[in-house]
């Protein structure tokens, strides 16, 4: 059907698979197959369901739910060959690519002529259009420009059952129900997405970059408030606490005072008219919070090494942890002081170190939590204190997850924030799009099934971060 | 109805908050009365009265401000209205947070004041904003001019709670502007149509108040031109928040009626932001558009944002057929050229208007006399959605007579993907009592 070299089945070519970026679960497959049409996606489908084999679709696997693992065996469809882009309608500002497609390529191929794919994941050098599709992902800047889901007009799908299907098209609206809608954040439970349509933005004339410093963190939370109480929308707001600063200037000297509390990276996009009257505001919100030094970037390298401040926190932690392990919780943004607070605690109590880098504008968290995987017990002690993290932001309204995904780390979690009847809803959902249940089984719901030989294991890096090609957040 | 099903509806929302008979004048959509009006005082009693309607078989038809419950196939049967109106708090609003909940039944206006009152606005200008409550916008995903850089409904909503079909309280989302726990059902809830749920409160992402807003518009006599026109502002650095074109027809009411001859287009564009980001683009507009033809940059006043975003279908009194019209931005002033001339052709007059910047037209026919004839109108109709497809899109029927209606389907044909809605439907709500029949692939 595919071809020679297009199909995996030796153990040892299988190891390959059997995580994601989040190496705590481990599933194999029975095959790992490298369709490059939605034709063959639709046959290797087609077969998967005449031989009862479940499926699951496969982009770069830096996924950090454990998402694309074959929870149940069989068959990861990757979609790695399919990497294509198949059109560029500037005029209509939409691109048409194929779901293998590594985010930033599209970046780089519609960057000559002043545009850019908005969603801006840290894993961008990796990652895939396909993966991001399913897990709805974010980035820095997606507080100005939304996420995924706000840039993808249309899919073409090879639903569960082996049928073509699209959902939505090229045009910016399409009728019915939001199909294209549903599927985005679906986590690849909907079906195989073989064909995208995106929206491409034009650059934005200017772009500022401003770093706030604080003596208390408090302060700056107090700040991101602040910032938009004063009527800004910035394109990004990213906070980083005192741990990682000072493990950031151990390693990389990015000239963020090592003593600070906390710090604010901000920046603001648009038109250069008015530019500077905007850049005053934040300044002036910084200062009335209590910042003690908000310096904004002169010029182009400055700005770069404050983000590299900022990007390299992860490769930071390195130097002061042998390991760490990534949450990911949304809050309502004002409760940022006191989620901060309980975070620290929580972590405290559990007798590890935490450090917070994080997408403060839009509340999504990401406490990192140190440990030694050598350390007998510390790594449960790891998912103790992550369980607890993910109930607190419940309980202070928010989210279990912002932008990594359920899969198969949170599905137990789901009641943390939904009802039976909430869940039940999901399911009936699922059922109309996956009847069988047969596509990505055992991921998103409470129902977890033992998967392979998963249980605690040391922490490894990620192939894309040994090659510092990303960040972990 | 049968008296004993309404008498247990009577107990559960109190008599008051029912209307029969006569009482039930406001709620008649195409000649069809429903068999009673209920209006529920909270979500239980919503969840109630869904349950005791579902158990006897009797369709339910959620309803807002009434001001797209014509929208559809016409209903086999009239059923119950749902009415909102007693739900409408705003229940949370944190201005820190950028995010409301609030509850279906409040108006765009009512809830747009209290939102501007905290500096802040929830950026959907849909037309009608006195009537159309938020649930009904969310509901038939109504939009207006600001979606050109604020998005619709989908990218707004967050949150949502709603009743479903069989009388369950179900929440999707939540509170926080980002989240991927779970699947996305906001998103399903947006133009449903009251199809899969009685929406019951929503939560919504808010945006700080711009410190300035202006609406230009530019005149054309050849709307060829303005399409250039639209293309080269999309093309270049200004940041627009609104991008429309208007016919001659349609610039009537928007007073520019004077300005526009036939033929002609008015480009209408908005700009927001600190003053004198408002001016700058204001004055790169008038460098942009005038090599193109464009005359000069003449200001609106504030009224004639709502005016836009129901311009065409303001343009007769009252229209034959209203139709939305999805194309590539790009092909927008060719569609509107080739239906202005289709319509001709039959002897009628069109209006158009369109968010130029998304392909979103609008197009209303004129009604020649007091009964129109349902022929030339059903012809134009058929003429239009044939080019909104053959230009890669398709066309809703938003509005028309009930004989205009049996000669032309409401909805495009949803091929493959219609088949997916109605497993959706039939899973999601398996007794088929939430506005039955009326939705597109005959959900
Ligand atoms: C260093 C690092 C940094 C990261 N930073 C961010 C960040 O800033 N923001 C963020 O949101 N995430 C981030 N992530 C997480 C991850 O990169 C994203 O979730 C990404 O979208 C996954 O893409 P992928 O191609 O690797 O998908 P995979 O991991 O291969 O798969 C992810 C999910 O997508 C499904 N899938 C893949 N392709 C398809 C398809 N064609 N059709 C249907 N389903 C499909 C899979 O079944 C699976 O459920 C980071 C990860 C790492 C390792």
């Amino acid at each position: 059907m595919l071809g020679r070299g297009a199909v995996l089945s030796d153990p040892e070519e299988l190891l390959v698979y059997e995580s994601d970026g989040l190496t705590l679960f481990r599933a194999l497959a029975d095959f790992v197959v490298f369709p490059t049409s939605a034709e063959h996606v639709s046959a290797i489908v087609k077969l998967a369901n005449r031989e009862g084999l479940p499926f699951v679709a496969r982009g770069a696997g830096t996924g950090l739910s454990g998402g694309c693992l074959p929870a149940e065996g069989g068959i990861v469809i990757s979609l790695m060959r399919m990497n294509r882009i198949l059109e560029i309608d500037y005029e209509n500002q939409v691109a048409v690519v194929e779901p293998g497609l590594v985010n930033l390529h599209l970046s780089w191929a519609v960057g000559q002529r002043g545009y850019y794919y908005a969603p801006d994941p840290s894993s961008q050098q990796a990652c895939t259009i396909g993966g991001n599709i399913a897990n709805n992902s974010g980035g820095p800047h997606t507080l100005k420009y939304g996420v995924t889901t706000n840039h993808v007009l249309g899919l073409e799908v090879v639903m569960p059952d082996g049928d073509i299907v699209w959902l939505g098209g090229k045009t910016r609206e399409s009728f019915g129900y939001d199909l294209a809608g549903v599927f985005v954040g679906s986590e690849g439970t909907f079906g195989v997405a073989t064909k995208v349509c995106v929206r491409i933005l034009k650059k934005p004339q200017a772009v500022k970059t401003i770093l706030a410093v604080f003596e208390r963190v408090d302060q700056a939370s107090a700040a991101v408030s602040a910032i938009i109480a004063r009527g800004l929308v910035p394109a990004a707001v990213e906070m980083i606490d005192q741990l990682t600063i000072a493990a950031v200037e151990d390693a990389f000297g990015c000239g963020y005072p090592r003593d600070a509390a906390a710090a604010l990276l901000a920046e603001l996009d648009g038109l250069a008219v008015g530019m500077d009257a905007q850049v005053a505001r934040i300044v002036e919100a910084c200062r009335d919070s209590g910042a003690r030094e908000v310096r904004t970037a002169r010029d182009e390298t400055e700005r770069q090494l404050l983000w590299k401040g900022r990007k390299s926190a992860f490769g930071a932690y390195g130097r002061v942890s042998p390991a760490y392990m990534v949450m990911d919780g949304v809050i309502p943004r004002t409760k940022l002081p006191y989620v901060l607070s309980r975070v620290n605690e929580i972590v405290a109590g559990h007798g590890l170190r935490v450090g917070n880098v994080f997408h403060a504008g839009d509340g999504n968290l990401h406490p990192n939590i140190l440990y030694d995987p050598r350390k007998p017990g510390e790594e449960a002690r790891v998912v103790e204190a992550g369980a607890e993290i993910m109930r607190l932001c419940a309980e202070v309204g928010g989210s279990i997850s912002g932008e990594h995904g359920i899969g198969l780390e949170k599905a137990d979690f789901m009641p943390f924030i939904f009802s039976a009847a909430d869940l039940e809803f999901m399911h009936r959902l699922k059922r109309a799009f996956n009847p069988t249940g047969r596509c990505n089984p055992g991921k998103i719901f409470p129902t977890r099934k033992s998967c392979g030989e998963a249980g605690p294991v040391a922490y490894r890096p990620h192939p894309i971060e040994e090659k510092g090609l990303a960040q972990r957040f | 109805m049968d008296i004993a099903v309404l008498d247990k509806l009577r107990a559960v929302v109190g008599p008051a908050n029912v209307l029969s008979d006569v009482d039930l004048a406001p709620y008649v959509v195409e000649g069809r009365t429903p068999e009673a009006a209920l209006f529920p005082g909270s979500v239980d009693e919503v969840r109630a009265v869904v349950e005791i309607a579902a158990g006897a078989d009797v369709p339910i038809v959620p309803w807002g401000g009434g001001t797209a419950a014509a929208v559809g196939t016409p209903a086999p049967r009239a059923g119950l209205v749902l009415g909102l109106r007693r739900l409408a708090q705003l229940l949370e609003h944190e201005p820190g947070d950028l995010t409301a909940t609030v509850e279906a039944g409040m108006t765009m206006a009512t809830l747009q004041s209290a939102l501007r009152a905290r500096g802040q606005w929830l950026s959907l200008d849909p037309p009608d904003p006195e009537q159309a409550t938020i649930g009904g916008v969310i509901a038939a995903n109504a939009s207006g001019p600001r979606r050109h850089l604020y998005g619709t409904a989908r990218d707004l909503l967050i949150g949502v709670t709603v009743v479903t079909g069989d009388g369950v309280v179900v929440r999707g989302g939540g509170k926080v502007v980002k989240n991927v726990a779970g699947y996305d059902l906001p998103k399903l809830f947006v133009g449903s149509h009251g199809t899969l749920g009685v929406i019951v409160s929503v939560t919504v992402k808010l945006r700080p108040l711009p410190d300035d807003e202006r609406l230009v518009a530019v005149v054309f006599d050849r709307s060829k031109d303005a399409g250039a026109a639209a293309r080269a502002v999309m093309g270049s650095d200004l940041i627009p928040n609104a991008l429309e074109l208007v016919d001659a027809e349609a610039s009537r009411a928007l007073g520019l009626d004077s300005a526009v001859g036939p033929g002609g287009c008015a480009l209408i564009v908005g700009f927001d932001g600190v003053g004198e980001q408002v001016e700058w683009q204001c004055g790169e507009l008038g460098r942009i558009t005038a090599p193109l033809g464009g005359r000069a940059v003449r200001p609106l006043p504030e009224e004639a944002w709502t005016r836009l975003a129901s311009a065409a279908r303001d343009a007769f009194d009252p229209p034959a057929a209203v139709m939305r019209l999805i194309v590539l931005p790009a092909a927008v002033t060719e569609a509107i050229e080739h239906g202005a001339s289709a319509a001709r052709q039959r002897g009628l007059r069109s209006a158009w208007s369109c968010h130029a910047g998304v392909g979103v037209i609008t197009a209303a026919l004129a009604s020649s006399g007091a009964l129109p004839e349902p022929g030339p109108i059903a012809s134009v109709l058929h003429d239009w959605r044939a080019l909104a497809r053959a230009a890669g899109g398709h066309a809703t029927l938003d509005w028309a007579p009930l004989a205009v209606k049996s000669a032309v389907p409401v909805w495009d044909d949803a091929g493959a993907a219609g088949r997916i809605m109605q497993r959706l439907k039939a899973s999601l709500d398996p007794h088929n009592v939430l506005n039955p029949g009326r939705f597109v692939a005959g959900i």
